[in-house]
């Protein structure tokens, strides 16, 4: 399937922190021809094994996280309006006057309540609601809300997958749905090539919440190395150009002390020897990833990052270049083409 | 009549741009009433009653709504943009809008929550300090699909949801030319004037023009007003609220309304069983306001649908309400000669 249907498909699927179900079953489905054996775990992980390792080579894992931020029903109050608290690192600047839906017995629409500008005082304006005072608006009575919706659902602030200019789409989710894309199409390009190595892959949950499902899914797949798949800040006016890359410019490779040092350089290498644009991105400790857990399960893994360049990180319209998302894939069947070489 | 208000929330006409809209209105009423079409745009019709009164009818509703407008572009590419019409910039970050000439889209978007500061997080960003991203990597790209002046509006679905309630954009004010345009293809008691108007949004600029045209001895706007009706808002403050039918107010900011009109429209009410409220608090304004002070003056009155989330993308009002201004104003307009 197309880059782009693929992590339309992704996207449009709902995953929120601790209820990955859609999204990871739409990830299970599209592993599968890959992974016949794919699984999906307790925990909601995907986890599939794509080619095992021969005596004596390395197992590599792949990871990219399933889930998305989101809200979670904390209180339904006596007007029938749902009070949520965050799944994940909500912006609480944009949340008013947005669609949700809401994830009950059945799907719901409603809307995240604002007061009219008319009626707030400038101060007020000028107010950044904590998450716990906003109502989300269903159109129901109490008494209806609680036939569907139970404490514990989740709501997600609903958007289109939206085409922009060039090779560019907009969506919730990309973080990290976009990775899933890369990795499946990594396996694409690496269908028919011999390798020197094992490859798992896995689809993990709770990111968004601490980095918690890759914990889980990681040790069962047990990898000697692992590269994690996941998004970086992309510059935008308002942000400091040094802390971020440039959309569009390729992958982003990860350079950190929890990183491999190895793995780094032999990404860069190979993007130079094979002429696929990249960027580095250097981190002075752990990387806010999934790499962070998986680096430090059964004894020690070696571990490499790479980053697909995304603008408006945790709002409702990440942005992201396709073709970013090409090239990491190219990199990445680039790397597992080599590695193990001569183990 | 929603299958009517669904297709014209759909069309995009901002302040100053309502080309789409009118056009779509006047499909529908050509056939029925004599018009022209003002030098600010406005849709004036004219339709013969059984009864040619002395005194001139005009009912009136805007065709624009509230949006964006494009300003600049930048050297990457961006949009830079201020608003038209009322929108509060807490309701701007994080959508995705419609730059509707071209069918381009774009997006508002802000930094990572990880790279803000604790004091960026706790401040409302402002809507001159937010750009539009159509994915344009050079201003040469964007000019390609956007041009200084187009006007974008929020994407967002227009839907029925929840018991009865109805959301979507612009429904300020494609409720209130439903509405006229209801009654317009309907038989009329009197002769009357159906005023579609322009730029209400921006100053009630379009209904300035026009009223001195059409020199009205009564009129009625048919409007959306906002309604606070929500948890923790006092009742006072709640202004008016909805599923408690058409709102007459007897002042807001831009009028004080006819006395003996607001009586005649309780009255009516109480009589045709047309659920109706007042409102509570002075809040508001419409293009009654221009109406009014025309000329040597017009009594006037404005019957609205209480709306929730006025002037957002997800304008919300409750269907029985709708059904409620629409009987409301059928019945002053037989009335009220």
């Amino acid at each position: 399937m197309e880059l782009r249907n693929t992590i339309e498909t992704l996207c449009r699927a709902p995953g929120i922190s601790g209820w990955e179900k859609n999204a990871s079953m739409a990830a299970l489905n599209l592993l599968k021809p890959y992974a016949p054996n794919a699984e999906i775990d307790a925990f909601q992980n995907v986890l599939g094994v794509v080619r095992l390792a021969e005596e004596g080579k390395p197992t590599v894992l792949l990871d990219a996280h399933i889930d998305e931020i989101g809200m979670i029903v904390t209180h339904v109050d006596a007007k029938g309006f749902l009070k949520v608290a965050s799944c994940g690192g909500m912006d609480r600047r944009l949340v008013l006057g947005q669609e949700v839906s809401v994830y009950g017995r059945k799907e719901l629409h409603g809307v995240i309540a604002a007061m009219p500008p008319h009626l707030t005082s400038s101060e007020d304006g000028a107010k950044v609601p904590e998450i716990e005072q906003i109502l989300i608006d269903v159109g129901m009575e109490k008494d209806e809300v609680k036939k569907v919706v139970a404490l514990g659902d989740r709501v997600s602030i609903r958007s289109d997958f939206h085409s922009m200019l060039g090779s560019r789409v907009a969506s919730r989710a990309l973080d990290d749905r976009c990775c899933v894309a890369v990795i499946l199409r990594t396996l694409e390009l690496l269908q028919d090539e011999k390798l020197d190595c094992g490859l798992s892959v896995m689809f993990t949950t709770q990111e968004e919440t601490g980095e918690r499902g890759a914990e889980i899914a990681g040790y069962r797949l047990k990898p000697d190395i692992a590269v994690a798949l996941d998004v970086s800040f992309a510059h935008t006016p308002d942000a400091d150009e040094y802390k971020c890359g440039k959309m569009g410019k390729g992958p982003m490779i990860g350079m950190a002390p929890s990183l491999d040092r190895k793995i780094s350089a032999e990404f860069v290498r190979l993007a130079e020897e094979k002429g696929i644009p990249y960027q580095t991105e250097v981190m002075g400790g752990t990387t806010g990833t999934n790499a962070d857990a998986i680096g430090t399960l059964c004894g020690g893994v070696r571990m490499g990052l790479l980053s697909v360049p995304l603008k408006y990180m945790h709002t409702p319209i990440e942005m992201i270049d396709l073709a970013d998302c090409e090239a990491a894939a190219q990199l990445l069947a680039a790397y597992l083409s080599e590695v193990g070489k001569g183990e | 009549m929603w299958e009517r208000i669904e297709r014209y929330c759909r069309l995009n006409g901002v302040s100053g741009d309502e080309g789409l809209i009118r056009n779509a209105i006047l499909e529908e009423v050509k056939a029925y009433c004599q018009y022209e079409i003002d030098a600010m745009g406005n849709l004036i019709c004219f339709k013969k009653g059984m009864v040619t009164p002395d005194k001139k009818l005009m009912l009136c509703a805007h065709m624009d709504e509230v949006g964006f407008i494009i300003t600049h572009v930048t050297e990457d590419g961006l949009l830079k943009f201020t608003t038209v019409g009322g929108i509060d910039s807490r309701v701007v970050l994080g959508r995705a809008v419609s730059l509707y000439r071209t069918g381009t889209t774009g997006v508002i978007g802000t930094k990572a929550i990880h790279q803000q500061t604790e004091k960026e997080r706790e401040t409302v960003v402002d809507v001159k300090d937010m750009f539009i991203d159509i994915g344009a990597s050079s201003r040469e790209e964007a000019l390609g699909a956007v041009t200084p002046g187009d006007c974008a509006v929020f994407c967002t679905e227009f839907e029925e949801f929840g018991n009865g309630f109805v959301k979507g954009k612009a429904l300020d004010d494609r409720i209130g030319c439903a509405v006229l345009v209801e009654l317009i293809r309907s038989k009329l008691k009197f002769d009357t004037y159906f005023l579609f108007t322009t730029q209400e949004e921006v100053g009630l600029r379009g209904a300035k023009a026009a009223a001195y045209s059409v020199d009205p001895d009564f009129a009625v706007v048919v409007e959306t007003t906002t309604a606070a009706d929500l948890s923790g808002v006092s009742e006072q403050k709640q202004v008016c609220c909805l599923g408690k039918g058409a709102v007459v107010g007897f002042m807001d900011r831009a009028a004080i309304y006819d006395r003996d009109l607001y009586a005649l429209s309780y009255k009516l009410a109480v009589e045709k069983k047309i659920t109706a409220q007042t409102k509570t608090m002075v809040a508001g304004g419409n293009d009654a306001g221009a109406i009014q002070t025309s000329r040597g003056g017009t009594r006037t009155i404005a019957v609205s649908a209480p709306c929730r989330y006025l002037h957002s993308g997800v304008c919300t009002v409750k269907k029985d309400d709708v059904r409620s201004v629409l009987r409301l104003v059928h019945e002053l307009a037989e009335n009220i000669l």
